[in-house]
């Protein structure tokens, strides 16, 4: 039994994503209230595996983890938990987490939380509170047992007290790897061509407070300047101002971005049901009653010209 | 006047053309026999009598294009006339003696005194000219001036034939028959004229001034004439002319229910022991009444132009239903196709996105001259492609998803439904838990949606107001079913009904009162067939009542707004609400404009049928887009610096028009608003200022 | 090839949901289907329709109400219908898999699909729990299968429309995120026709029956829930305060 805890981190195309770094940070500060290290584990390589601000970080390379394996990454997460008994093993609640978390949980009859938005101890004692019923619900529970599992969701805790440099060492995988019954084929790459707003991760979305098709340009530049890409309201398409692609909305996509930035939509109910469940909505309208404002987690009372102006002078 | 061996000819010709003519006949009666069932029909003479006075005033023609059918009023008593004319020439050719010309000179039978036949030559003659004149407008307006009318936007799926134009063949056919028979017919009454022109034959006696009189002549025109005749009549059963007769026949065995009663899904006398699938996938699983409504279709395109779907540029026409029928059970049974009868409807009379376009406004079936109800037949075939499993749109099918399980197309909660109550100033009375006087059904819009609610809280408040005794089910209530049964799904209506009346079973009340039209129409006119039977009043009607009564009364008149008011299809047309809406106008003192399209002739908003459900939204200008503007150019005629409203009765308009302001860029100009936005003012009855 | 699909009955979450002491009032809360499973029913009956075989529907009976949910599936294109009667509307997501585990096992399955997650899945979804109960590998988030000589060939999705085939020999466990088409729509009529026919089998739970090993300490909405935090200030300072959000949650 020990008191570290294992961070599970995932990267694609070279690239950790940011819940790895939200993970070892918070990892870090509870490996310190409970005396313990906070371990990166990186499965597979082709990526820069030292800038964890973990106490130490380890790489298990294997051919077979040369892409995201799920029964791969469970045979050596267990075999690395049974061998090390961490306090706690971190996963992401990701594409790639949420096929190993409850996994782990299962094989090792250890407790497990998924959707945790935050991680607290009080005096010794572990509380997880964890995001339920579609985000209508906070659960606060303390797992019981030598071990917990936590499947983090990704915005929960902040990137850079993950940052760091820390040196990875690296290993063979504990277990052997061979024989597996899950193995991986291709990739599958976005179609070119139209964007698909769907699957954008950061939208600028923009309703008939824009004014005109000359404005559309701001908001398009605001987009580019996030990475993202605009969609709209009903109203906007029909105007002409954008192709119909990029309708939200009832009788148009179904959206569910980490970011939904609002410019001057009012939020009724059939634009709603194409984006209530995006991660981080975000609105600025004029009208302070705008019923958009009983929906979106931030906003603001305020011009989005002015707004989208002055936030494209600060990226 | 003929001689012997024409009589001879004349008569195996008539025999040979009463043959075809019966064979087509029988053969029409066949291929209506082959469809299901269909509601019991009562007092049917009686009923064919009304439609043949009907007919014969041409009131169902006048509901649309007066000028038109008053061209039509030339076609329709000339050919009567006509019916009389032949069997008079034909006396003429085959009795001896027997001639009309200058009152019957000649005339050996006694009871036909001179007045008596001056008076037919008159009328027959000037009949003649009227049948001249309509028949060259109606085809200067089809091949001349090209009448849109007349023709099918590109969308609409056609019958091969339609599509070559074989309508336009078959018109052509038969108006050439009709003039050249008139022609002809003036021309033998001519040829009799030797002794001068007859005062009461002016139009022949104008072409005996011509050419004369002639033994000869008589015959040629008198053989041409009638030959004509004896031709036409068998081709009349194969060609679109048959509404000459179905159609007065059709119109007294049309729809005796009330409108706003669907036909079942499956025939309700199943005592020939024959199983039916519910709805219609096949041309035979629509019931016989189906099946002669394009024998009578006059091809008119009338339904055309009233559907809101058509008008959105959605590829339904109702007419082209009917005329892809008559085409289909043509060429089945005089053709070389039955085999096409086995294809399924969606691929020859109707295409699946034109079924799934129909609004159900009835405005189709009202606007019909001869009875035919194309919109029955959309719902029946939206029936068979919901039970095998067709693909649905994705809004139509969250909606049935929802309503099946929650009892409400929003994806709410059952017990939220009853939250817009709880929110308000005073308690609203549970009627399963007390007995209560009004049971109000709300209905899922004006319960859940945030911007019909304060309308909502508005009809609480001047119903407390007044005093009403009053209470609502709260989450026992479920959707009333109206627009599932229209888009298709029979069996979730069957499950809605049973959960209402178990809610209407824990309630004690004396009559439901509704806010929703479409509520309003399935509870007075379906629940009766499962068993329930109340008294259910739409709130227009409760609150003019509340006035009557004294209830009510107005504080300030409300001079300072000009509205016009839009007619919802299921309080208006479907049920005949229009008086309460205008006298509550009338009553709070509003100035009120009419829009050209109002009471039966009221334009749908586009919503109904399960089109507000629909996920995809067509491009075009919608029906409520266009009924905006028709408000603001009412208001024009007769401008003025007042506030313009547009006042509605049904919580799917409040949503469908305040959006249709806003995308037609007419904020400011023109406000959607409930009435009782305007009873509650003129009343006194404010919104308190914490509940906002 | 025997098709199972492993479901879920949780609470609705498009009512109000009510607490009692630090967990839900599961009694006055409606039960329904997770709405993943739709996905996961319709995946399976595709796969039926391709490669052949039956679709077994089994759920845990929480509630005493899970014969709409398995008619539903039947009307969808199930074969069978199987419940385990365990009247416990708590039972977490480690109870229902160890339960589940039990009686899918007896059932010798070629594939097994759950839906991706459940919105009540605090202590975890049941299909990787499932997985390592029945020694099985897990695969989650997938939007396609096919079968083709008892292996599955199967798309899954990471984000940003990114995603990876994998092939998969059978048996094995699937977490299905979307059906390769839009789940089918069952008519009611042929939904209340099966309730009155269909057979739906029981079982009662057995195994080990061993739960989530959480505590509970509380149930309660998100605080700021119901309003947007707003930022307040000139449109410069609003902007500011955005970026600076942005900048924390790494989307800038
Ligand atoms: C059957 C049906 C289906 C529909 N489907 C969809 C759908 O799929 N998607 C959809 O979006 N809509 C849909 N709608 C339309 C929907 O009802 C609303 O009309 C629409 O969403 C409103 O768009 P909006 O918010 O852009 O416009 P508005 O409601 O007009 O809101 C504009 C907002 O911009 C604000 N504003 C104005 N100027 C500024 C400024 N300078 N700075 C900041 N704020 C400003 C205003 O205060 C206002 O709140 C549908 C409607 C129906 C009836
Ligand atoms: S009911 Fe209305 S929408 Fe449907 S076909 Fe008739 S006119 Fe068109
Ligand atoms: S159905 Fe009626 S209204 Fe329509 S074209 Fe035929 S006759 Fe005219």
């Amino acid at each position: 039994m020990s008191n570290d805890i294992f961070v599970i981190t995932e990267h694609m195309d070279g690239k950790f994503s940011d819940v790895s770094f939200e993970m070892v940070g918070k990892a870090k500060e509870l490996a310190a209230a409970l005396g313990g290290q906070a371990v990166a584990v990186v499965l597979g390589g082709g990526v820069d595996v030292n800038g964890f601000a973990s106490d130490s970080t380890i790489q298990v390379d294997d051919p077979a983890l040369a892409q995201f394996n799920p029964e791969a990454c469970g045979k050596v997460i267990e075999a690395l938990a049974r061998e090390k008994s961490p306090r706690l093993v971190l996963f992401g609640w990701t594409a790639t987490g949420m096929d190993l978390a409850a996994w782990l949980s299962a094989r090792l009859g250890q407790p497990c939380v998924a959707y945790v938005k935050g991680v607290s101890l009080d005096g010794g004692g572990l509380t997880v509170s964890s995001q339920v019923y579609g985000g209508k619900m906070v659960a606060e529970v303390a797992p019981q047992g030598d071990m917990a599992i936590l499947a983090v969701l990704a915005g929960s805790f902040p990137v850079e007290a993950g940052q760091g440099s820390t040196a990875a060492s690296q290993i063979a995988s504990p277990v052997p790897l061979d024989g597996l019954k899950v193995k991986f084929v291709e990739a599958i790459k976005p179609a070119a061509g139209d964007v698909d707003i769907t699957a954008q991760a950061k939208l600028v979305s923009i309703g008939r407070g824009i004014g005109g098709k000359e404005n559309v340009e701001l908001a398009e530049e605001l987009a580019q300047a996030l990475g993202g890409t605009v969609s709209a309201s009903r109203p906007v398409v029909d105007a002409g101002w954008l192709p119909r692609t990029r309708q939200v909305g009832k009788s148009g996509l179904k959206v569910k971005p980490k970011l939904y930035l609002m410019l001057g939509i009012s939020g009724a109910p059939e634009h709603l049901e194409g984006m209530k469940s995006a991660e981080l909505i975000i609105a600025i309208n004029t009208d302070k009653k705008a019923p958009i404002f009983n929906v979106a987690h931030y906003g603001a009372t305020a011009d989005l010209f002015e707004v989208a102006e002055a936030m494209l002078e600060l990226l | 006047m003929l001689t012997t061996i024409e009589k001879i000819i004349f008569v195996l010709l008539a025999l040979t053309s009463a043959g075809f003519f019966f064979h087509g006949v029988a053969t029409i009666v066949r291929s209506v026999r082959a469809g299901r069932p269909g509601p019991e029909l009562k007092s049917v003479p009686a009923s064919l009598i009304k439609a043949g006075i009907t007919v014969l005033f041409q009131r169902t023609i006048f509901k649309a294009r007066r000028v038109l059918s008053a061209v039509h009023l030339g076609l329709f008593f000339g050919l009567i006339t006509y019916a009389f004319v032949n069997l008079v020439d034909a006396l003429e050719g085959l009795v001896p003696g027997f001639d009309l010309v200058y009152g019957g000179r000649h005339l050996a039978f006694p009871f036909l005194n001179a007045h008596a036949i001056n008076t037919f030559n008159l009328i027959s003659d000037l009949m003649s000219g009227a049948l001249l004149f309509s028949i060259t407008v109606m085809l200067v307006r089809r091949f001349i001036v090209k009448d849109k009318r007349l023709s099918y936007r590109e969308n609409v799926l056609l019958h091969p034939k339609v599509l070559t134009g074989g309508q336009a063949v078959d018109s052509l056919i038969v108006d050439v028959f009709v003039i050249m028979h008139v022609i002809a017919r003036l021309s033998s009454q001519a040829f009799r004229l030797d002794a001068g022109p007859d005062p009461f034959m002016p139009i022949a006696s104008a072409i005996n001034g011509l050419f004369g009189a002639s033994e000869t002549g008589v015959h040629v025109a008198w053989w041409i004439s009638l030959g004509w005749v004896l031709f036409i009549l068998p081709y009349i059963t194969r060609s679109k002319h048959t509404h000459f007769t179905v159609g007065p026949i059709n119109l007294g065995l049309a729809k005796q229910n009330p409108r706003g009663q669907l036909d079942p899904a499956v025939p309700l006398q199943t005592a020939n022991g024959n199983h039916y699938e519910p709805g219609a996938k096949h041309i035979h699983d629509l019931a016989w009444k189906r099946l002669l409504d394009p024998y009578a279709c006059v091809q008119c395109n009338r339904c055309q132009d009233v559907c809101p779907a058509n008008f959105y540029g959605r590829p339904l026409s109702p007419s082209a239903l009917e005329v892809n029928k008559r085409y289909l059970l043509k060429e089945a049974t005089f053709g070389a196709h039955p085999d096409r009868l086995l294809l399924p409807l969606t691929e020859t009379v109707i295409s699946p996105e034109a079924v799934w376009s129909c609004t159900t406004c009835y405005a189709c079936v009202r606007v019909c001259p001869v009875g035919n109800e194309p919109m029955a037949d959309i719902v029946d075939i939206r029936r068979r492609l919901i039970l095998d499993g067709a693909e649905l749109d994705s809004g139509v099918q969250n909606a049935l998803q929802s309503l099946a399980t929650n009892g409400n197309w929003m994806s709410k909660g059952k017990r939220l439904r009853g939250r817009w109550a709880k929110e308000m100033e005073f308690p609203i009375k549970n009627a399963t838990e007390e007995p209560v006087e009004t049971l109000w059904f709300v209905g899922d819009t004006a319960s859940f949606d945030e911007r019909v609610i304060p309308n909502t809280q508005m009809v609480a408040r001047v119903f407390n107001h007044a005093g009403l005794d009053f209470g609502i089910l709260y989450q026992n209530e479920s959707n009333a079913g109206n627009d599932v049964r229209r888009v298709g799904e029979e069996g979730l209506f069957e499950q809605l009904v049973e959960q209402n009346m178990e809610a209407f079973g824990k309630a004690q009340f004396q009559r439901i009162v509704t806010t929703d039209p479409h509520s309003f129409n399935t509870l007075k006119n379906e629940y009766p067939q499962f068993g329930g039977k109340f008294e259910v009043k739409h709130y227009t009607v409760a609150l003019l009542r509340l006035f009557e009564e004294g209830k009510l009364t107005v504080k300030n008149k409300l001079p300072h707004y000009k509205v016009t008011f839009h007619d919802p299809c299921y309080l208006g047309r479907y049920n005949g609400g229009f008086t309460a809406p205008r006298k509550l106008l009338e009553l709070v003192g509003v100035e009120f404009d009419e829009m050209p399209r109002n009471c039966e002739n009221s334009f749908c908003c586009g919503a109904g049928g399960g089109q507000i459900w629909m996920g995809k939204v067509a491009p075009g200008e919608r029906p409520a887009e266009n009924r905006i503007k028709e408000a603001l150019a009412t208001f024009e005629k007769n401008p003025g610096d007042k506030q313009q409203l547009f006042i509605v009765t049904c919580p799917k308009d409040m949503i469908m028009y305040s959006d249709a302001v806003k995308t037609t860029g007419n904020e400011g100009r023109i406000e959607v608003r409930d009435l009782i936005q305007l009873v509650a003012e003129a009343v006194g009855v404010e919104e308190p200022e914490m509940v906002a | 090839m025997n098709i199972i699909v492993a479901i879920k009955h949780i609470p609705s979450i498009a009512d109000d949901l009510p607490v009692n002491g630090s967990n839900l009032d599961f009694d006055s809360v409606d039960f329904v289907l997770n709405e993943f499973d739709e996905q996961s029913i319709e995946q399976a009956v595709l796969v039926k329709e391709a490669s052949g075989g039956t679709v077994t529907v089994v759920g845990v009976d929480l509630i005493g109400e899970l014969d709409n949910v398995l008619h539903l599936a039947l009307a969808k294109g199930a074969d069978k219908a199987v419940k385990i009667t365990a009247d416990d509307p708590g039972a977490d997501s480690h109870q229902q898999a160890g339960w589940l585990a039990e009686a899918i096992r007896d059932m010798s399955p070629d594939i097994v699909f759950t839906g991706v997650q459940a919105s009540n899945d605090l202590d975890g979804q049941i299909g990787p729990m499932l997985a390592a109960r029945l020694d099985l590998p897990y695969i989650g988030g997938v939007s396609s299968v096919d079968v083709v000589d008892g292996a599955a060939t199967v798309n899954k999705e990471f984000a940003g429309g990114v995603g990876a085939k994998y092939a998969v020999s059978l048996p094995v466990v699937v977490g299905v995120q979307a059906a390769s088409k839009p789940p089918r729509y069952a008519p009611i009529s042929k939904v209340r026709q099966i309730a009155q026919t269909a057979a739906i089998g029981k079982v009662a739970p057995s195994g080990d029956g061993a739960g989530a090993g959480l505590a509970f300490k509380k149930m309660a909405p998100p605080v700021a829930a119901g309003h947007a935090k707003m930022f307040t200030g000139s449109p410069k300072e609003v902007a500011a305060q955005i970026v600076e959000l942005l900048k924390g949650r790494g989307l800038a």
